[in-house]
């Protein structure tokens, strides 16, 4: 097992690599970019001068020039960048002026917060939908839970999103939710279970448009393995042996089914920190997605950048981290 | 001696036996549901292809009436202003009609003369389409004619006019000041009028165009690349499977709207763009389903047998197994068509689609109004419900031909 692991981080190696090279090809290759660094400098009152040393600040940051103000090619560009990168040097922003660990520090709590939420609803209804389904396969229930959890799965975000928020969070309609952000204006003086009231009322709308589009996915993963599972030579032998049907399938056949579950999980782990762009952005909530949106928009590299590489280390460490976790909960699955 | 000869049949085979695509298809259009879905997306096919003839504001014909020095001239205002776009589009549906003629007509025609048909058929449409399209891309202008024919119509100045079905542009306004933006369901406008006096019908059905291009197009960018990568690797396996799985890793690892969302602010949003930005983000899962299949079929009898017989490359890859391995990618596609249909409408809702003032689902979501203060339901529940349908048929379609597909559900129904 350990050399598994030793060859699947070494493997890592040349992944990041390139996607580090595709990256920065894609960003560095866009017209017009070495000219447009200090549009987004915040004071419009500055002098020429000011712009110019700020420029010079910015061009300098991003290994556009060296020290003495000489350009510096593209390949070197890319070396220093990926130098600074592993020495653990995140970039700086240039449109909030601030380190992309900070923006990341601030953002992350409150994507993984409203994520956690809404992944604990979808298991909730997926796991016993998935279970009610398999044990009633090719019944009504189980075709008509398929048709709607797809039709909810098919259901478009920002239709249903936009449609909640027009009549439920409008004077025009029903005033009945906040239409933005995540916090009243008058946080500073709540105790905290009014904090914390007051922050799932705010969460109510964005979570149920995280949410129905995943129940589809789930409950038909776990359909299919209780499936799978209850045709195993081991649910007859338990069977034989005189065990009552709800033993056999809550000791036996459920157990196994969930093993299927940490694939599932471990591969939604990196959409669980990057965050919805679309929800994040039609609710107003300052979470990572809206980062995202917003400095792809201003053409923010350094944030752009940053967020790629952190978004895809912890995709692959999540991916790596299913496998080591898969043969831990069943032993008889060896890698080599 | 033994006789080795095999006893003639005599009696006729209980029932002729089938072609697996045959078996296939007819096992996925049996529920009724499964062939609503694909009317409608043929439906929404051919109006993707014919809009132009159908929601416009030119008349197809009229007539300029006699006046002083000249006699009546006859016009055709819509012929004249349809751009090599829309020729091309037009040209591919007239061909896509020849093919579907011959298939019918060959219906009765014995099996190898039945494939022969059709296969040389396809091969003298497509080539005269493509050098149709390509002579038109070269020759055609565009031209831009913002006269006001109903106007003229409804003054007299021209005799004759017949409108198309939906008779306005998909940008072509009510003047502001008339008070005709925002406007409810009315004789004039059948499902009202945007923020900017435009007509929504013909800007639904212009929709339907990017709608199935953007689908269409990318997963066939996507499928391309996800087919190619997927064969090499699984069946050379080795220094192929690794440096193929990199870069399957390589994509997959950053977050694919974010990704989208990059290549969209950076290089462009020309519609063309955009459907090769959605294609080239979204090939691998094609890839590895089909070296997953690959690496299964490699070793089986017959692929060792195309082998033996000394055929090229191309030919085992392309001709023998990648039809045994392609229907879980086919099943993949499907659900990879809506998930495309959905991200041209989120990039158009987010207002970095397609530029304005064309017609995408998703930019008239966002026109109807900033959802917290005012909001236009009537505007969003055209496109909204155009995307839940159209969405809801692909993936409806992509499941029941899993079900098709699957053999542990064989004996039931």
């Amino acid at each position: 097992m350990t050399t598994y692991i030793i060859r699947r981080l070494l493997l890592m190696i040349p992944t990041l690599l390139g996607m580090t090279l595709m990256l920065f090809i894609i960003v560095r290759m866009a017209p017009g970019l070495t000219t447009g660094g200090g549009q987004f400098s915040a004071g419009i009152m500055q002098s020429r001068q000011a712009q110019k040393q700020e420029q010079e600040i910015l061009e300098r940051r991003l290994h556009l020039v060296d020290k003495n103000g000489h350009p510096i090619s593209l390949p070197m560009q890319y070396i220093l960048w990926l130098k600074s990168t592993c020495e653990g040097h995140l970039g700086t922003s240039i449109v909030y002026q601030e380190p992309v660990m900070t923006l990341i520090e601030q953002r992350l709590p409150v994507t993984l917060t409203i994520n956690a939420i809404a992944m604990a609803v979808i298991y909730l209804v997926s796991i016993p939908g998935g279970l009610i389904t398999a044990l009633n396969q090719g019944k009504w229930i189980d075709r008509s839970y398929g048709f709607f959890s797809l039709a909810l799965y098919s259901l478009p975000v920002i239709w249903l999103g936009s449609t909640l928020l027009g009549f439920l969070a409008n004077p025009q309609y029903f005033n009945w939710f906040p239409s933005a952000g995540l916090h009243s204006t008058n946080t500073g003086n709540m105790t905290f279970f009014q904090y914390i009231a007051d922050y799932l009322y705010h969460i109510v709308l964005p979570i149920v448009c995280s949410v129905y589009g995943g129940f589809a996915f789930l409950s038909k993963q776990i359909r299919g393995s209780i499936l799978e599972n209850l045709q195993q030579d081991y649910v007859r032998t338990a069977r034989a042996k005189g065990l009552s049907g709800t033993t056999v399938l809550t000791r036996h056949v459920f157990r196994n089914s969930l093993l299927n579950l940490i694939t599932l999980t471990g591969m939604s782990l990196p959409g669980l920190l990057s965050g919805s762009v679309i929800i994040e952005q039609i609710f107003s909530i300052n979470g990572m997605g809206r980062l995202a949106y917003t400095s792809t928009l201003a053409r923010d590299l350094p944030v752009i950048q940053d967020l790629a590489l952190v978004g895809s280390v912890l995709t692959l460490l999540s991916y790596l981290a299913v496998d080591i976790c898969y043969h831990l909960a069943d032993p008889r699955v060896i890698y080599d | 001696m033994t006789d080795l000869t095999v006893p003639p049949i005599d009696q006729p085979l209980l029932y002729a036996p089938r072609p697996y695509w045959a078996w296939v298809a007819a096992r996925l259009f049996r529920p009724l549901l499964v062939r609503i879905c694909t009317a409608y997306l043929v439906i929404l096919v051919i109006i993707a292809l014919l809009v132009p003839l159908i929601a416009n504001g030119q008349p197809y014909t009229c007539v300029i009436p006699a006046a002083a020095g000249h006699a009546a001239v006859r016009e055709y205002p819509l012929f004249e202003d349809l751009s090599s776009t829309d020729w091309i589009l037009l040209a591919v549906a007239a061909a896509l009609a020849v093919q579907g003629v011959v298939q019918l007509t060959s219906r009765r025609l014995s099996r190898p003369q039945r494939l022969m048909r059709r296969r040389i058929s396809f091969v003298i449409i497509a080539g005269i389409t493509i050098i149709a399209g390509s002579l038109i891309a070269a020759l055609h202008h565009n031209r831009l004619d913002a006269t006001n024919y109903r106007s003229l119509a409804r003054h007299g100045l021209i005799t004759h006019a017949v409108f198309p079905p939906v008779p306005w542009g998909y940008a072509e306004m009510e003047p502001l000041s008339k008070g005709l933006i925002n406007k409810l369901p009315s004789h004039r406008h059948w499902l009202g009028t945007d923020g900017d006096g435009r007509d929504e019908l013909s800007r639904l059905l212009w929709g339907a165009r990017i709608a199935m291009g953007v689908g269409f197009v990318s997963q066939i960018i996507a499928l391309a690349l996800g087919i190619i990568v997927g064969a090499l690797t699984g069946y050379f396996g080795g220094i192929f499977d690794i440096i193929g799985m990199r870069l399957v890793e390589m994509v997959e690892s950053i977050p694919t709207f974010f990704l989208i969302l990059t290549f969209v602010a950076i290089y462009g949003r020309h519609i063309l763009d955009i459907m090769v930005i959605i294609g080239v983000t979204g090939w691998t899962g094609y890839a590895r389903l089909l070296r997953a299949e690959f690496f299964r079929i490699r070793n089986l009898d017959y692929v060792l047998a195309a082998q033996g017989s000394g055929m090229p490359l191309w030919r085992v890859l392309f001709k023998h197994m990648l039809p045994n391995g392609v229907t879980p990618v086919l099943v993949s596609a499907g659900f990879g068509m809506a998930g495309a249909v959905t991200i041209e409408a989120s990039l158009s809702y987010l207002g970095v689609g397609v530029q304005p003032p064309t017609a995408s689902w998703g930019s008239m979501l966002n026109s109807a109004g900033n959802p917290a203060t005012v909001f236009r339901w009537w505007q969003a529940l055209g496109p909204g419900l155009l995307i839940f349908i159209t969405v809801l048929a692909f993936n409806l379609i992509a499941e029941s031909l899993r079900d098709a597909i699957d053999p542990t559900t064989m004996g039931r129904r």
